[in-house]
Formats: structure tokens, C-alpha cells, sequence
């Protein structure tokens, strides 16, 4: 009986194909970049490119078989989730500038090899401000999706600054009851998850940042900005920053608190859509990974990337 | 055992008196309301200036005073400073509308930063010897103090806001359905009659189990449902329409205006130099913290901002009503905004010279 629900299941689920490669930089680093093409390879639309918070890896938008990744592979985008330097399979950590102009344009350019035109970005946290930041320069950008990605740089609690001031050990959180405590105040505030899911995470989903990383990550914070190598800065390419963004705001982030991320809006010259999720009007406040991995996720927030992606 | 449920719910939301040594006081405005104030006198050796207390929207000042353990004004005597709550046009024992008394709709936001605060702190002052005045407002109290700062208004030596913001418009379903229906139902000169729906409703509250008042309003891992019941039962105030209507501006592309809509309050907060602590909590779902940053941004400055939240080591979450009522709120808000007051007390006063008791 098992068998046959087994087989009709996989007779009737769609054909994804999830394929890795390795991406190596002009400076030798080495990236991994996971595609998830849906039957017929997703060319109607332009591809997906999802970049997740530093320290978060793959699993951030594909755990256990669920999450963003196949979500929208599954309903024809081309979907490539991309781990830089200092996540999940990738080099070790270096500068977080690298990110900016070493690493995505090398992921900019393997993806030029399959296909034409710029990606769709679906950017997360703090890394994917730096995604945003490489928009329409290092990384050709059609749209965006900003998930709780902060413009205004600021230490967001004390407990993240300790967690930074340490040396950024995700291990640290994986280890006890007070780290998962403290994992659990950081990025997932009393949302609701699947079983298992955020103890999955926090034990496979992230990797110790180094420790320049981390340094370069709370100076970003204390000081406002991020200084980049071509003399710009991460604050003033997000002002600068104009592709049509739909930016998600999760109330109970308590990591890149929607206060530091709606500056995008008027800050910003993009024509950018706010959506903010609280409890009262969701049943949930959503925060920093629940908005990828809460049990809400599919039924309130990818259907929203989807609208606005999938809108002409 | 609903009933029995019901029946000590209903003894939880019993009016509990205001202190033996709360003294009342009324002020006139210059537009002929009078307003309620309450006079907080401090325990000790006082200290510093006296604080004028102003609650939000659909309060009134017993939201700084809802019992002898939830009391910001107690608190704050306690800690040798005078405190006044007052309760703003049409809330509390102040003036309502009475068009035979002159008293004429409709009443505005402006009323209150315009008429009623500029009388309550000409009173404290009268009454105290005080130079000026310290204050803290919780929501829309705090707006009072930024559009009468924004203003020019004078005498408050420094400033703490609670969860006060200056614009609404953030992209969640609620204020989809504010800004496309409510206009349609309120009236500029009506009152919306709030309270009555929140007396109606507390006795129910402990029957009802994350409900849609503690969704939005409160937070259980900081305040009890009795203290929640007790607000509504005696701590609400029916809203004026020109209120709702003036604040539910907040909503188109969060602006921040008079009620004639001539002048951009929030632009003219730029030129606030009195200091102001801005607090925010992280789960409040009425001011959501980026609404009470962009009220912080505005500001001229100086300026210091503080989210109330566990990971800066409170001992629970803070929804919008939490600020005031919350269980830990005296230690994890009320403290640090002491703190504040203090440390912008003036030069020039100290404990010997403190106002006249």
C-alpha cells in the first residue's frame, strides 16, 4: 500500500532537475550554485537568482525537500540559489566586498551561459543587501524581491553584537539550550515552523563566519555603512539602487529589524511595493528565516514573490 | 464553568480607585476646555522636573495609572519625581463636546498638541514653580509632542515617546481596509464610540484565548489579561472622527499633517532640538517599529532610539500596550527612560533647587 502511494506520489510530483556546479572567482575562490529547473527548463521567464543571509547556506531556501527553491521551480522559474564565500559548500569567508565584486559577478556569468538577460533576484538579510547593492552593476538585475533586507546599517540588538563581537560562531548556537534560545530570539522570534525544521537549520543550514568576516559585518552595523573596494559604498549604491522591488517586511525580525529595511522605499530611487506581515492580520509576525521556512511561507510569502515576479 | 469563568472576569475589570494622594487638577485652554490633570507628588527627596504624562489615541490618563502595580505616574514619584497625567480633550474627566457650553465638533489632533498640552504645562508650571517640564507620551501622546515641538512649543525640557509613530503605511491588510473604509464611516464630527465596545468587551477577555484584542494590542509573555481587562474596563476613551480622520492621513504615503492639511508636521520636525528618546517595541503591532523610526529620523535632534525587545534583554516581547501596562515595564522601559530624563536634567537644577512642592 506504502508502495503504491510512494509510486503514484512520484508519478504525479513535478520533474524537478537540481543540478550543482562550482563557480570559481578571479581570485581563486570557490562558490557553489545549485539550479533548480522545472520540466521544460523554465525558459518563459527570466531566471530566479536567491542569495540568503551571510553565514545561512542552501538550506535557508531548500530543507528537507522544502522551501523557496523548489516552491518556484515548481511552477516554472529556473531557480539558482548561490552559497558565496563563507556559506554553506563555498571558500571560506574573506572580505564581505568580495561578495559584491568577486563573487556574484562570477555567478552573474555562469549564469549568462545558460541564459539571456538579467536574473530576477530574490535577496535575504543583510547578504542580500549586498546582492542588492551589486544590482545593476556587478549583477544584471531585472526585479527584485527584498526579504527584511536592511539599507539603514545599525546594530540590531545587543545579543547580535555579542553574537558578532564573539567572532560570529553559528556552532556556538548548535551546541545547547541557550543557543538555541538565542537562535531562536535572532532569527525566529516566536514564529511557527515545521518540526524539526529550525533545529535542522541551526544545525545544517549555517557555517561559522571567519573572523574578518564577522568584524567587517558588526563595523557595517556600528558605523552605518559598508565601504566598497571602488570607492563607493554599500549605503550609496542602495540609494542609487532603482530596479522595481517588492520589499517584504517581517515585524518580529529581530536581526535586520524592518525599521533598517524601509528606507529602501524613500531612501532608495526603485519603485518599491511593501508588504508587512504581523501577527494580528497573519497569525504569525514572521522573522528572519520564517519568511523562507515558516510554516506560513508557502501559503503567505511565496505566493507574493510569485505574484510579483510573474507580474509583466 | 463559563460562568464561573465569566463571573471572575468580571471581578478582574472592577474600577480600582485612583490613589489617596492623587490630586486633581483642571486647566483652561485658551479656546475655553477645561482638562483633566493629576497631580503625582513625589516620594523622597525630589528630583528634577516634573513629568507630564499623555496617553494615546482611545485612552485616557488612567493608562498611566491603571492600578498601585502598574502605574508609570507611581513609579515615577516613587522615584522622586512629580508626575501629571492628563487626559486629553474628550477623554477622561476632561471636556467632551457640548455645543450649548460652546464646546463644538469637531476635535482634532491639532486640538490637543494646539490647546490642551500648551494648558497642562501652563498649569504644572503655575502650580509647581517648575521652569519647565519633562515629558513622556505613549502612541499618539507622543505625537502631541512632536507636533508641538515641530511647532515651536516651549517648556519641555526633554522628551520620551513610546511606541509613537508617524506613519501607517506599510503594506499590511489592516490598514487597507482603514484607509478605503473608515473615512466612508467616520465623520469628522462624531465620536466613535470606542470605549463602549471595550467596556462591552473585557469581561470576556480571559475566555478568550489569542484573540483578536491580544493580537493587536498586547503581548501575554509581558502583561496579564487582568491588567488588559482593567484598561478596557476604565483606561479607554471614545475617539473623535477628526482624530481618526487627521491620524489616518498617516496612511496616504505616511504623511504627517494638520488636519487642513497646510502644514507637513513631520517635516517641521527637523526643527526640534529639545531631546527625545524615541522607544520602540519589537512586536507592536499598532506603532510598528518602522513607523516609530521614521518619527525618529524626522527629528532635529539630539535623539537616542531603544527597541524593547528580548534580545536587548527584556524578559518577554512588548506589544503597543505593554509600554504602559506591561508586567517588567517599570524595570525595561520606564528605567532607561528616567535614565533619559536625568541625564538632560538642566545644568542649573539640581536636587536643592528642584521645583516648589
Amino acid at each position: 500500500m506504502i508502495a503504491v502511494a510512494l509510486a503514484l506520489a512520484l508519478a504525479t510530483a513535478p520533474e524537478l532537475t537540481v543540478s550543482h556546479r562550482r563557480v570559481v572567482t578571479d581570485d581563486g575562490a570557490s562558490l557553489a550554485l545549485a539550479r533548480y529547473l522545472p520540466p521544460g527548463g523554465g525558459v518563459a521567464r527570466p531566471p530566479v537568482l536567491l542569495v540568503g543571509e551571510l553565514g545561512f547556506g542552501r538550506p535557508l531556501f531548500d530543507l528537507a525537500g522544502e522551501g523557496l527553491a523548489r516552491w518556484l521551480a515548481s511552477r516554472g522559474y529556473a531557480v539558482y540559489v548561490a552559497e558565496l564565500r563563507g556559506q554553506g559548500a563555498a571558500s571560506p569567508g574573506g572580505s564581505l566586498r568580495a561578495w559584491v565584486h568577486l563573487d556574484l559577478p562570477a555567478i552573474a556569468a555562469v549564469i549568462a551561459r545558460e541564459r539571456t538577460g538579467p536574473v530576477d533576484l530574490v535577496a535575504h538579510g543583510w547578504g542580500g543587501a549586498l546582492a542588492l547593492a551589486a544590482a545593476g552593476r556587478e549583477l544584471p538585475v531585472r526585479r527584485a524581491v527584498a526579504l527584511n533586507t536592511p539599507m539603514e546599517a545599525e546594530v540590531p540588538s545587543a545579543l547580535a553584537e555579542r553574537f558578532l563581537a564573539s567572532g560570529g560562531h553559528f556552532s556556538d548556537f548548535a551546541g545547547s539550550p541557550q543557543g538555541a534560545h538565542d537562535f531562536e530570539l535572532l532569527f525566529a522570534m516566536d514564529s511557527e515552523f515545521p518540526a524539526r525544521t529550525l533545529a535542522t537549520l541551526r544545525v545544517r543550514g549555517t557555517r561559522d563566519l571567519s573572523a574578518g568576516q564577522a568584524a567587517e559585518w558588526l563595523a557595517w552595523m556600528r558605523t552605518g555603512d559598508l565601504p566598497l573596494d571602488d570607492g563607493s559604498s554599500v549605503l550609496a549604491r542602495l540609494r542609487a539602487y532603482d530596479r522595481p522591488t517588492l520589499l517584504v517586511l517581517a515585524l518580529g525580525d529581530g536581526f535586520a529589524g524592518p525599521e533598517l529595511c524601509a528606507p529602501l522605499r524613500d531612501a532608495s530611487r526603485a519603485a518599491v511595493q511593501l508588504r508587512t506581515y504581523s501577527r494580528f492580520e497573519t497569525g504569525d509576525d514572521f522573522s528572519h528565516v520564517s519568511m523562507l521556512l515558516g510554516t506560513q511561507a508557502p501559503s503567505r510569502v511565496f505566493p507574493e514573490i510569485d505574484r510579483f515576479l510573474g507580474a509583466p | 464553568m463559563a460562568a464561573v469563568l465569566l463571573a471572575s472576569s468580571c471581578a478582574a475589570t472592577r474600577f480600582v480607585p485612583m490613589p489617596p494622594e492623587a490630586e486633581a487638577h483642571r486647566a483652561k485652554t485658551d479656546d475655553g476646555w477645561e482638562i483633566s490633570l493629576t497631580r503625582y507628588r513625589p516620594r523622597g527627596t525630589p528630583q528634577g522636573l516634573p513629568v507630564v504624562l499623555v496617553h494615546g489615541i482611545s485612552a485616557n490618563a488612567r493608562n498611566m495609572d491603571l492600578d498601585d502595580q502598574h502605574s508609570l505616574a507611581r513609579w515615577l514619584a516613587s522615584q522622586g519625581r512629580e508626575a501629571w497625567t492628563m487626559s486629553v480633550r474628550g477623554a477622561g474627566d476632561s471636556d467632551g463636546i457640548d455645543e450649548a457650553k460652546g464646546r463644538k465638533p469637531p476635535i482634532t489632533f491639532d486640538a490637543f498638541w494646539q490647546r490642551d498640552l500648551p494648558a497642562a504645562i501652563r498649569l504644572v508650571r503655575e502650580v509647581t514653580g517648575a521652569p519647565a517640564v519633562d515629558y513622556i507620551g505613549h502612541s499618539m501622546g507622543g505625537i502631541i509632542a512632536y507636533a508641538y515641538l515641530a511647532q515651536g512649543g516651549r517648556e519641555v525640557n526633554a522628551a520620551v515617546t513610546l511606541g509613537s509613530p508617524t506613519r501607517l503605511d506599510w503594506g499590511t491588510g489592516l490598514e487597507t481596509w482603514l484607509g478605503s473604509i473608515a473615512p466612508k464611516l467616520v465623520g469628522a464630527d462624531v465620536m466613535v464610540p470606542s470605549a463602549l465596545g471595550a467596556h462591552a468587551a473585557a469581561p470576556f477577555q480571559s475566555l478568550v484565548d489569542d484573540g483578536p484584542f491580544q493580537r493587536f494590542f498586547y503581548n501575554p509573555q509581558s502583561s496579564t489579561t487582568q491588567s488588559w481587562q482593567r484598561l478596557m474596563a476604565y483606561g479607554t476613551a471614545d475617539v473623535a472622527g477628526g482624530v481618526a480622520l487627521q491620524l489616518l492621513s498617516m496612511l496616504d504615503g505616511g504623511k504627517f499633517r494638520t488636519f487642513d492639511r497646510q502644514v507637513d508636521l513631520k517635516a517641521a520636525m527637523a526643527s526640534i532640538t529639545t531631546p527625545v528618546l524615541v522607544v520602540a517595541a519589537r512586536l507592536d503591532r499598532v506603532a510598528l517599529a518602522p513607523g516609530v523610526k521614521d518619527g525618529y529620523r524626522a527629528l532635529g535632534g539630539p535623539k537616542e532610539w531603544l527597541v524593547i525587545t528580548r534580545a536587548n534583554g527584556a524578559r518577554g516581547e512588548y506589544g503597543h500596550m505593554d509600554l504602559v501596562i506591561g508586567e517588567h515595564a517599570a524595570e525595561e522601559v520606564w528605567t532607561p527612560a528616567l535614565r533619559f530624563l536625568d541625564r538632560h536634567a538642566p545644568a542649573s537644577l539640581t536636587a536643592a533647587e528642584s521645583p516648589a512642592r
